[in-house]
């Protein structure tokens, strides 16, 4: 871990907001992915991060110095997401709105974009998840299966399955025709 | 297309699916630091009753001496600790915890301290001088500070500035008096 950073963290284990409010200014984009990887709505991962950056200050005393901060945080803001999930099906609201277009998109002529953008948004959350964290976040596979609590070999299995999943959905718009997965 | 390719658009697809809901991030550690300073600080249950059992409030003081008497009833007889000796009119007593010298100074010793001993380390600092019967006047000596009002004293006088105590010995005040 950067000094700066354990700086940081020491800091706000002393109480110091403004110290805590650096940590998130540095990991709010990435805390704000791994929500939005499970909750597929960006209203409800906005509020996810801002939950899971109060609860990971609320429970910082408990965070292991040795550990990377990054996948302990994101194991927060995973949990977080889970949960608010949970709590959403529970209450039985109405489908998710798709996670916004991009209207100029498809004005530039990136079909092909667009074409994995929607096939990775209609992957079921529990092979989104681990995407995310591989492709976005470019985190090892020991630190996916810790961040959502998986074993290493589930966390393999589900990212060759919705590598799968992704491409029989471009095969079958014909945004691919050869592809070895 | 191959799947290098696709990993790399997907790479792609994601961040621009991440940067298009980033605007709602702004501000995120304003009202992070906000709702946290509103928060009341969460304690754990330890750290309740340590600050709890170090306040010295008098309901705990209530609450200790009720736990005593009821267990001493509970015993059939009231017990005392077995470190304070049995009264007597030598004996000179001090509660000072955590003191670390005790001594008592009076006209019988020439105002010259006489250390008291807590050997069982629980606070109460006894020494017992025998004195013959009549008046003598004392004080604590506690750390070195001076302790003029002892409350087992018979009177008070205060001298240069300060109080000393009175005590008689063999019950007769006024044949005693100097």
């Amino acid at each position: 871990m950067p000094a700066e950073e354990l700086e940081l963290i020491q800091r706000s284990l002393n109480g110091d907001l403004e110290a805590w409010g650096e940590i998130v200014s540095r990991y709010k984009q990435a805390v704000f992915a791994v929500a939005l990887s499970i909750l597929r709505n960006y209203a409800d991962a906005e509020d996810a991060a801002q939950d899971a950056f109060i609860r990971a200050y609320e429970n910082l005393s408990k965070y292991d110095l040795s550990r990377r901060f990054s996948t302990w945080m994101f194991t927060v803001a995973a949990n977080v997401a889970k949960n608010a999930l949970r709590k959403r099906r529970r209450q039985r609201d109405p489908p998710l709105p798709e996670v916004e277009e991009d209207p100029a998109e498809e004005a530039h002529g990136d079909l092909r974009l667009a074409a994995v953008r929607q096939a990775v948004a209609e992957l079921p959350e529990v092979y989104r998840a681990p995407v995310v964290l591989r492709y976005w976040h470019g985190l090892p596979l020991e630190e996916i299966g810790q961040v959502l609590g998986l074993p290493v070999g589930t966390v393999k299995t589900r990212l060759h399955r919705a590598r799968a999943l992704i491409r029989t959905k471009l095969l079958e718009q014909g945004v691919i025709h050869d592809a070895v997965g | 297309m191959r799947w290098d390719e696709v990993d790399e658009l997907l790479r792609a697809a994601l961040s621009q699916e991440v940067e298009e809901g980033a605007k709602r991030l702004l501000g995120l550690e304003e009202r992070v630091i906000q709702a946290l300073a509103q928060r009341p600080v969460r304690r754990g249950l330890g750290c309740r009753i340590r600050e709890f059992l170090s306040r010295p409030t008098p309901r705990w003081a209530l609450a200790g001496a009720l736990a005593a008497l009821l267990l001493g009833f509970a015993l059939g007889r009231l017990t005392v600790p077995s470190s304070i000796p049995q009264w007597s009119p030598n004996l000179f007593v001090v509660a000072a915890p955590g003191a670390r010298a005790v001594a008592v100074v009076g006209d019988f010793s020439a105002w010259q301290p006489l250390p008291l001993s807590d050997p069982d380390g629980d606070g109460i600092w006894t020494a017992s001088i025998p004195l013959p019967p009549g008046r003598y006047e004392y004080a604590f000596l506690v750390d070195g500070k001076w302790v003029g009002q002892d409350p087992l004293a018979e009177e008070y006088l205060r001298t240069f500035g300060e109080y000393v105590s009175v005590r008689y010995i063999g019950g007769d005040r006024a044949g005693s008096s100097s």
